[in-house]
């Protein structure tokens, strides 16, 4: 015992200190340098589809409308069987009106599972979608929803009913009905916004920030402060 | 020689004593904590169960999602729900930690069964991590804090026993147990880097 040695609890306070310095050192010259080479094309992109991870937006998401500049983006995961949602409806679609050209509506497919013709629904919707027809379908079931929702049956037929007054390629929507890979876009839908946190419908968000509007009101500010920010 | 013999006695058994509280406090916390996080996945688990709609409260975004880790196969490596094993792994460590609190002096054989234990948790706990970072591509929160408690409850474990000299390893490697803290953080940081490298995309955007 000489040689005066530190002790063992300030040796490892050291080299762990070091140790985590170096890290964060790391770290932010990794972030700084990445932000300055990534920006330019990442932020446009970003501000495109809401989120880098592109879950928010895909490119075969359908817009209600035209397709407004990009600069805000609203997005919507709905359930065509939910009250709430088609309490929403009208206030959307007053939005539609308001924001045209300006916000991108772009909806998603949520469908929640103890509503037994969520599924339906959505994939009613799909195939319309399918004929260039996803708006009115959309409509129409929020239009009748009081006639099918809250009810344990498979209302399919309804929907099909709905198609051939749309005037839809019967055969052709059959087809996209059965068809997995209809199914199959409806539950990508449904995961993407499991994925993005999504607990209920409807969830909106703008670019790319979940909203938790507290009034109709609040709803139209936050969206004027996205296209005034 | 006599000399180097005499110095080197009170100074080993220092380090002994010393080795062996942080030992018993590093499985005591470790315990608990491991505890708390293995109850809390298995009670989610089970609200999960009940109802597969249910959104574990940890599930917070695309990347921290316990509810995309609970569901996969992964999470029933042995055919149970794995925090089940965390549940009764942890208490036993913990208890260790209590026994070890009291200065009571353990048979060589118990320490060997602790190191077979906390081996076990620690390359469980590593194929988990492997599975979560690059095949379920997602993390969980409480699951990270198992992740943690078992390296630590491995790296106490490990080190206690070569300082002891209960693995035969040399002389040199015995120095190693007064780096034990560091060996903690070091292991951590490392697996913190593959963390961040694995989801860079999504912690850049975090910060725009």
């Amino acid at each position: 015992m000489k040689a005066p040695k530190t002790s063992p609890v300030k040796r490892n306070v050291i080299v762990s200190s070091l140790v985590i310095a170096a890290f964060v050192a790391l770290v932010t010259a990794a972030l700084t340098l990445g932000a300055k080479t990534a920006n330019p094309s990442d932020r446009a992109d970003a501000a495109a589809t809401g989120t880098a991870t592109g879950k928010l937006v895909r490119d075969d998401s359908h817009r209600l409308g035209a397709a407004g500049t990009g600069k805000v983006v609203l997005v919507e995961f709905l359930d065509f069987e939910c009250e709430a949602c088609r309490a929403a409806y009208p206030l959307v679609e007053e939005m539609r009106a308001t924001y045209a050209g300006k916000v991108d509506f772009v909806v998603r497919y949520f469908p929640i599972d103890s509503h037994a013709n969520a599924v339906n629904s959505a994939v009613a919707v799909e195939a319309a979608a399918q004929q260039g027809k996803f708006e009115e379908m959309y409509k129409r079931m929020y239009d009748t929803q009081a006639t099918w929702g809250e009810q344990q049956e498979s209302k399919a037929p309804v929907f099909r009913g709905f198609a051939d007054e749309l005037g839809l390629d019967m055969a052709a929507y059959d087809k996209a009905v059965a068809d997995k890979a209809t199914l199959e876009r409806v539950e990508r839908d449904r995961q993407d916004g499991l994925d993005l946190g999504v607990q209920g419908t409807p969830t909106f968000f703008l670019n790319g920030k979940k909203l938790e509007p507290t009034s109709t009101q609040d709803f139209r500010d936050k969206i004027d402060a996205a296209l005034n920010g | 020689m006599a000399e180097t013999l005499q110095a080197r006695s009170p100074v080993q058994t220092e380090a002994g004593t010393q080795a062996g509280r942080g030992t018993a406090w590093s499985f005591v916390l470790a315990g608990i904590v491991g505890l708390a996080a293995a109850f809390t996945l298995l009670v989610e688990k089970i609200a999960l169960l009940k109802d597969s709609s249910y959104v574990p409260s940890c599930s917070i975004n695309p990347v921290l999602s316990c509810g995309s880790v609970m569901n996969t196969d992964q999470a029933e490596a042995f055919g149970f729900p794995n925090p089940i094993l965390g549940v009764a792994g942890f208490t036993g460590l913990l208890t260790i930690g209590v026994i070890l609190l009291t200065r009571l002096t353990l048979p060589r054989w118990f320490w060997w069964g602790i190191q077979a234990g906390t081996t076990f948790g620690v390359v469980f706990v590593h194929w988990l991590i492997f599975q979560s970072l690059y095949r379920i591509e997602a993390l969980c929160p409480y699951c990270m804090v198992v992740w943690v408690t078992a390296i630590t409850a491995f790296v106490a474990a490990t080190t206690q026993n070569v300082t002891s000299g209960r693995l035969g390893l040399p002389r040199r490697a015995e120095a190693i147990g007064s780096y034990a803290p560091s060996l903690v953080i070091v292991w951590l940081v490392l697996i913190a880097g593959l963390i961040l490298v694995q989801f860079w995309d999504y912690w850049v955007t975090l910060l725009k």
